[in-house]
């Protein structure tokens, strides 16, 4: 058939397409200032705290940086190595828990806020003490946090993760990590604990941000914890033993069950979605070809996918693990493909993957008699048949639904349909984001109270009935807008 | 659920938008060409953007059924604040001259973005002007033109409306009626008469005509400028010649007001305004420009055009923009049309803040509507609109502005009008029969006096 051909040949060209954007896919300087930006963004509005202890210490290091005296460090690299050497003291404090009586400064003391906590920041002045009497690192400064409190260990594993994570580059830890290993202040032991703390420090950010809808950060911060994966692996086999204990020793950690399963899964279920992944990241950086909107989709069913595939652990079913992951992959680059060509709307696409992504859960609840949202990992090595039987129902479930897709939408093709533009939802809501964030400093400016949502969807709301009365916006659009405003 | 999912598509989706659109756009403006429903998006999203200070609406549909839509600008989108002056910028009345279209659709996003991120000309300029914008007065022509097939556009397809009407040729020919009257005496204003009828039951106007003269009359527009292709310069009035030969230096009365407006807008741009330009094309006549700026008749003879109706009809002064030597140029050349009317754009409407302004009252401070303004020496005189609020625009001099009404005594200040900013001049009028009153009282007092006095 004509449009398989096509579709192949589409499929062939997505996949030329993903070895050659591969090699862009991962953080390159300009690809993670642009994550980067959006990643602020997105964190600032979800996090601010956060942003506010990160921005405030790196000012502060960088302040500290040019006033403190550095025996051999040029100027240039001065502020960088003053912001690692933050780093490094912070480190050093979360490498040693087990309590020691100093404390690094004298003014430390006026501000313990909890015991075991000081305790561990005292061990470090012991240390530096012991080790290097020449370094000058008593300045008190960094280990305050925003409003003066000394920072915790926990913190500091955190601020290091977060800085990892913002700057989207792990060379930061390897910086940090090196640099106390030549000055002897942490062992090897030590060093690996550390990156298993930042490591699990990372993942938390990655879910709590997986958990506020952000699922493209998940997506991409795999990737980062592959790249680091790989990295650690170069490193020393460091990252095997904390990998295995973060495998097996569910209990120990302190993440969310859910979630961590989650993460697994993604990790295992990374490396056999390769070719999804990068198809992914292609249309996230395409943008005009096609449509990033359903590029993303594929992201947005994983909850209900990965927990399919999660249950399909076992050896015995890395086949059919196989076999799905090409089904899903096969079908969303068909969904793609025709939004490409304009035979169906990006909105159709998406309300089709969402169905198939609500059909994936219902049927495995009504085959496994379980919902998905509680997974069980031991319990389903038994029902091997049945997902079987599932997944082969399903697909077939999924060819036909896209074969009456296909056939109902070829009329309703519309000519404008073949635009370079993004789809109009997104133009939409990125105009829409821009009115709320230049509201929102508009109001801080002025020394409002913060805006009046309820009112402005209000009034959003009666405008845009009037407008799609006088024709000027059509139903659909009218409901995505509205749809937006209401989810704010 | 499914809401839920929804959002979150829609919030990756900013995410993955976010990264796209940083791609071949300029702090935000996307530069392409926007077919019909594009543009519709398009204005929709700058609504979005921009809620509190925008708002579309339509003036009408073209023959096929497209709307002809405006977006307007102003921090009270929707109504006439008294005292702030309107202005317009219409494009693409010729179909295939798309250059102009797309410049109206990049400045209203631009008006939006530099209003949201501070920049004071902007600021001042949307809270003191309203501003509309109506990319296409003829969707039906633009949609012809880009469909042809091939990187080469016609020079004809698309110019005319879905009827075949040339639009810059259909409007009712005032400019004939203005020359009878500056020869035999008349009016020289607002002359087309019993307008709403003569508009409705002109079976040769065109809907976008039609759509447009009821726009015209609904807003006191003050200022306007109407987006071509083909050249690349700045055409004021008059547009027809007053013997009827093909080329003629045919001044308006506002001659040097327009020269200054005409001026106001090639200065900004360099192509427009490069004395060593070469012309378009290799046997065109150029001889007419001067600075980037033409006198319409000077340049070649337009009867029916919207610019002179404008200002015939109603208190708004048009001008006419060339911006394009080519007509629907290639879709990579739109950065760079840009880039060359920015600034350009921008300073023509801050031009519609010149000359006088003030309010006409009666002696109780109600506002006389349709008052005449008339300047001495400069034979074109306009009307006060609703609120009793007029704007007279006047390059800088020294000038007598009489304010006049019927029932009403005349009364003349002198004025001294700058560059810019507008002058304020304020009239209170008193009506005949309060002076008769007056003067009867005055008599009263008179006889009053005098009985008491010789005792009677």
């Amino acid at each position: 058939m004509a449009s398989k051909r096509v579709g192949l040949f589409v499929l062939l060209q997505l996949l030329a397409l993903n070895v050659v954007s591969q090699t862009s896919a991962f953080p390159t300087p300009t690809a993670s200032a642009d994550d980067k930006t959006v990643y602020n963004r997105q964190l600032t509005e979800e996090r601010p705290l956060q942003e506010q202890i990160a921005e405030a210490d790196s000012v502060k290091a960088a302040l500290q940086s040019a006033v403190s005296k550095q025996p051999t460090a040029p100027k240039d690299s001065e502020s960088e190595q003053g912001d690692d050497f933050t780093m490094l003291k912070s480190l050093a404090d979360g490498q040693n828990p087990k309590g020691a009586p100093e404390g690094p400064g004298k003014k430390e003391d006026q501000y313990i806020p909890d015991e075991s906590d000081s305790t561990k920041s005292r061990r470090l002045a012991d240390d530096y003490d012991s080790t290097k009497s020449g370094m000058d690192y008593d300045d008190p400064e960094s280990f305050r946090q925003v409003d003066g409190t000394p920072l915790t260990a926990e913190d500091i594993v955190q601020k290091i993760a977060n800085k990892i994570y913002e700057e989207d580059d792990r060379g930061v830890f390897d910086r940090i990590v090196s640099k106390l290993l030549k000055l002897g202040l942490i062992t090897e032991n030590q060093a690996d604990t550390l990156e298993f703390q930042v490591a699990e420090a990372l993942q938390d950010l990655i879910t709590k941000n997986a958990k506020n809808n952000e699922i493209e950060d998940m997506e991409s911060v795999d990737q980062e914890t592959r790249g680091e994966q790989d990295d650690l692996g170069a490193d020393a086999d460091a990252w095997e033993p904390p990998r295995r204990r973060y495998n097996e020793d569910d209990e120990e950690e302190e993440v969310n069950d859910d979630d961590e399963i989650v993460d697994k899964v993604d990790r295992d279920a990374e490396q056999d979605v390769d070719g999804a992944d990068n198809s992914w990241d292609k249309d996230k950086e395409e943008g005009n070809e096609v449509n990033p909107e359903d590029g993303l989709q594929d992201l947005q069913y994983f909850p209900n996918f990965y927990r399919l595939l999660k249950s399909l652990d076992s050896d015995q079913d890395a086949q059919e693990r196989e076999t799905l992951i090409t089904i899903m992959k096969t079908l969303i680059d068909f969904v793609k493909m025709m939004v490409k060509y304009g035979t169906i709307t990006p909105e159709e696409g998406v309300s089709y993957l969402e169905n198939l992504d609500a059909m994936i859960a219902m049927q495995t609840k009504n085959k496994l008699g379980k919902s998905l949202v509680v997974p069980d990992i031991s319990g389903l090595t038994g029902k091997n048949l049945d997902e079987d039987d599932n997944t082969k129902s399903e697909t077939a479930k999924m060819q036909k639904e896209y074969e009456s897709l296909k056939d109902s939408t070829k009329e309703e093709q519309q000519p404008s349909a073949e635009t370079s533009q993004p789809g109009k939802s997104e133009t939409y809501l990125e105009a829409i984001r821009k009115n709320i964030e230049w509201l929102k400093k508009h109001n801080k400016e002025e020394g409002k109270n913060d805006y009046d949502l309820s009112k402005l969807k209000d009034f959003m709301d009666q405008q845009v009935d009037s407008y799609i009365e006088k024709g000027i916006i059509a139903k659909d659009e009218g409901d995505t807008i509205k749809r937006i405003y209401s989810s704010l | 659920m499914k809401p839920l999912f929804s959002s979150v598509i829609l919030g990756a989706a900013v995410l993955a938008l976010a990264g796209a659109a940083s791609t071949g756009t300029d702090s935000g403006i996307s530069f392409e060409y926007h077919r019909y429903e594009e543009l519709r998006k398009a204005l929709v999203s700058v609504w979005l953007q921009c809620p509190t200070i925008t708002r579309i609406y339509t003036i009408g549909e073209s023959f096929e059924g497209r709307e002809l839509l405006v977006l307007e600008m102003s921090d009270n989108p929707g109504k006439h604040e008294a005292g702030e002056p309107e202005f317009k910028y219409i494009a693409n009345m010729h179909g295939n001259e798309a250059v102009g279209r797309e410049l109206v659709i990049y400045l209203a996003q631009y008006l939006c973005n530099q209003y949201q991120q501070g920049n004071e000309t902007i600021i001042d300029l949307v809270h003191n002007t309203r501003i509309h914008l109506m990319p296409s007065m003829n969707p039906d022509g633009f949609e012809k033109a880009a469909s042809q097939p091939g990187e080469i556009k016609d020079w004809f397809v698309g110019r005319s409306n879905a009827q075949g009407v040339d639009l810059n040729r259909n409007f009712p020919d005032l400019d004939r009626i203005v020359y009878i009257n500056e020869r035999e005496g008349g009016a020289n204003n607002h002359l087309l008469e019993n307008m709403k009828k003569a508009v409705d039951e002109n079976t040769k106007l065109a809907p976008e005509t039609k759509a447009v003269i009821h726009w015209i009359m609904d807003i006191p527009f003050v200022l306007s400028a109407n987006l071509h292709g083909g050249d690349v310069v700045a055409n004021y009035p008059y547009d027809e010649t007053r013997s009827g030969s093909t080329h003629e230096y045919s001044a308006s009365p506002d001659d040097v007001m327009f020269k200054s407006l005409a001026r106001a807008y090639s200065m900004y741009n360099p192509v427009m305004s490069d004395p060593q330009r070469p012309p378009c094309r290799k046997n065109d006549d150029d001889s007419s420009f001067k600075d980037g700026i033409t006198n319409g008749g000077a340049w070649y003879s337009v009867p029916g055009g919207m610019q002179d109706f404008n200002y015939l009809s109603s208190n708004c002064f048009e001008i006419t923009l060339e911006l394009s030597c080519d007509k629907f140029p290639n879709e990579e050349m739109l950065k760079n049309y840009w880039e060359q009317n920015r600034d350009s754009l921008v300073s023509y409407i801050e031009q519609v803040h010149r000359g006088v302004k003030g309010f006409v009252r009666d002696l109780q401070g109600n506002p006389i509507s349709n008052a005449t303004i008339a300047v001495e020496e400069i034979d074109h005189d306009i009307t006060t609109a609703k609120d009793g609020d007029y704007w007279r625009l006047l390059a800088p001099g020294n000038y007598k502005v009489a304010a006049s009404a019927p029932g009403y005594l005349t009364v003349i200040k002198k004025v001294a009008v700058p560059f810019s900013p507008a002058t304020r001049v304020d009239f209170e009028l008193e009506s005949q029969l309060e002076r008769k009153e007056e003067e009867k009282e005055e008599l009263m007092d008179w006889w009053k006096m005098m009985s008491e006095t010789l005792n009677f």
